[in-house]
């Protein structure tokens, strides 16, 4: 019995260990990204494009209609206490710094989050991973700083598209459906929106960012030799991340409150 | 004649179960190296541990003297720019074209190489090789045999010193592996240290200078050729029995690839 809890209390300080070196190294390598001779910019500039640029259109729906619903509840729920003007804070607080990016993260995780976990598992599968480093080439450096830099960056700037959809595409659906004075929409909305509010949207995407791109890199090269494995890396890629941010989106949160 | 690459006690794990057990040899510098045991025996392990792509759990393995796991990043780089790999499985970089598979390790070694000399360098190792398609083609949409044959000519582009092949005839049609023997007899004509993993008794007999039989990861057996032909052992004469003295090898056909 304490055998078997000594061999699983061993393996378990091995996987931390191992996991806490990955994430140093993918961070190591990702600062000194542009300073490589070696460097995977074809690789960051496809990240890009497939994590920000083609979650475009799913984060720019999903802001408007987030900000449409804030909108409502802020005319029509709020105005009936005669508290129609907490409808902006409302609005800042869940697009700006709460929600915003949050379910930015959600949608990162559920596009590439796994598309990273099962391209790099399927990589290792093939042994195309060996064949990098049989040519010379760090796979931390080439596959997997370029991917960190392109979630990191691409989450920010969906999270600035998240927020311009959220506070001003919104406000265009408004003027469809329940008119709003744009002049008094902006002054009020600009009187609750401070600079905080920005930094800490843009601090929880940058640690989202940085949680999904290393999850999904180090379940991708946990797989070893089957390609059965490589689904179960996607699952828990997933599984990891979404707890991860949330449990990140909570301390930063709290951090701000205490 | 010194030792190019040399095995120190070398131990290799995966699971937790051993696969190489205190393993020790050394290639010297312009022979052919082959390995021959039965499957899962450990041949191809020992050729990854030997190449650098595995790191032992015990043991060194040196290159010209020096561990390999202790080299310097432009160390390690000078290594693998005269160390070439050719996979089982090919081990293709499957989001890249045939011919960015072979132009990576040019731009990673010859960093003043224009456009044109690289693709005429990738076309030239293709042709060495015997690949006959397009090299414009995903990997993908080629056969496993052909496959092989990019895999070999990626290996053989930067015209390395040191050569590591694990099963270089399996998959191979009469043609290919015919190919496959006159570009490896061209290898060890230059001078170049080949280091093989084999089944085909017919490769062994035309080219092996010395042999080595693994069984259950351990060398059991390291000689001359000349020396293999006459073990007399019975657990070896199951591997080598269809061995020849190498006048008669070259009288007898080519057999087919596995």
């Amino acid at each position: 019995m304490l055998e078997r809890i000594g061999r699983a209390l061993r393996a378990w300080l091995h996987e931390v260990s191992y996991s806490l070196g990955f994430f140093y190294q993918v961070l190591k390598e990702s600062a000194l990204f542009f300073r490589r001779r070696q460097v995977g910019y074809r690789v960051l500039i496809m990240q890009i494009l497939f994590t920000g640029y083609e979650a475009l259109v799913v984060t720019a729906v999903l802001a408007m209609a987030l900000g449409v619903a804030i909108n409502f509840i802020g005319a029509s729920l709020l105005s009936t206490f005669g508290q129609g003007k907490l409808g902006y804070d409302l609005l800042i607080v869940v697009i700006t710094r709460e929600l915003g990016p949050l379910l930015t993260a959600f949608i990162v995780i559920a596009r590439s989050g796994t598309a990273i976990a099962t391209e790099i598992g399927g990589m290792v599968v093939n042994h195309e991973i060996e064949a990098y480093v049989s040519v010379g080439v760090n796979p931390i450096s080439y596959l997997a700083a370029p991917r960190c830099l392109g979630v990191v960056i691409s989450m920010i700037v969906l999270n600035i598209y998240f927020n311009a959809f959220g506070l001003l595409g919104s406000l265009a659906v408004m003027q469809v459906i329940h008119p709003v004075g744009m002049d008094d929409y902006f002054r009020n909305l600009f009187s609750v929106l401070t600079a905080t509010d920005l930094f800490l949207g843009l601090l929880k995407s940058f640690v989202f960012g940085i949680i999904i791109s290393t999850v999904s890199l180090y379940r991708g090269f946990s797989v070893e030799n089957a390609s059965t494995e490589i689904p179960v890396a996607g699952i828990k890629a997933v599984g990891s991340c979404f707890l991860l941010c949330v449990l990140a989106d909570a301390a930063i949160t709290a951090i701000q409150y205490v | 004649m010194a030792a190019v690459i040399e095995l120190v006690h070398v131990d290799v794990s995966g699971k937790g179960n051993p696969i190489l057990r205190d393993l020790s040899l050394a290639i010297e510098e312009g022979e052919t190296v082959v390995f021959m045991g039965s499957a899962g025996s450990g041949k191809s392990t020992l050729l990854k541990a030997a190449a650098g792509l595995l790191v032992p759990d015990q043991g060194r393995v040196l290159f010209r003297g020096k561990d390999l796991a202790r080299l310097s990043r432009d160390e390690e780089q000078e290594f693998r720019a005269m160390s070439a790999f050719v996979f089982q499985d090919a081990a293709l970089w499957s989001n890249q074209s045939i011919l960015e598979n072979l132009a990576l390790p040019l731009r990673l070694h010859r960093h003043s190489i224009t456009g044109a000399e690289l693709e005429r360098s990738a076309r030239k190792a293709l042709e060495m090789a015997g690949f006959e398609g397009d090299p414009r083609d995903r990997p993908a949409v080629l056969s496993m045999g052909e496959r092989r044959l990019v895999g070999l000519a990626r290996a053989l582009v930067l015209d390395p010193e040191l050569v590591f092949l694990d099963e270089p005839t399996a998959y191979l049609d009469e043609t290919a592996t015919g190919r496959i023997f006159e570009v490896l007899a061209q290898l060890r004509a230059h001078g170049k240290t080949l280091v093989v993993v084999s089944a085909s008794s017919s490769f062994v007999s035309r080219s092996a200078d010395r042999l080595g039989i693994v069984r259950d990861g351990s060398l059991v057996a390291y000689g001359s050729y000349e020396e293999a032909v006459e073990w007399s052992d019975v657990s070896l004469r199951a591997v080598t029995g269809r061995l020849r003295p190498r006048q008669e090898a070259w009288l007898e056909p080519e057999e087919d690839g596995r």
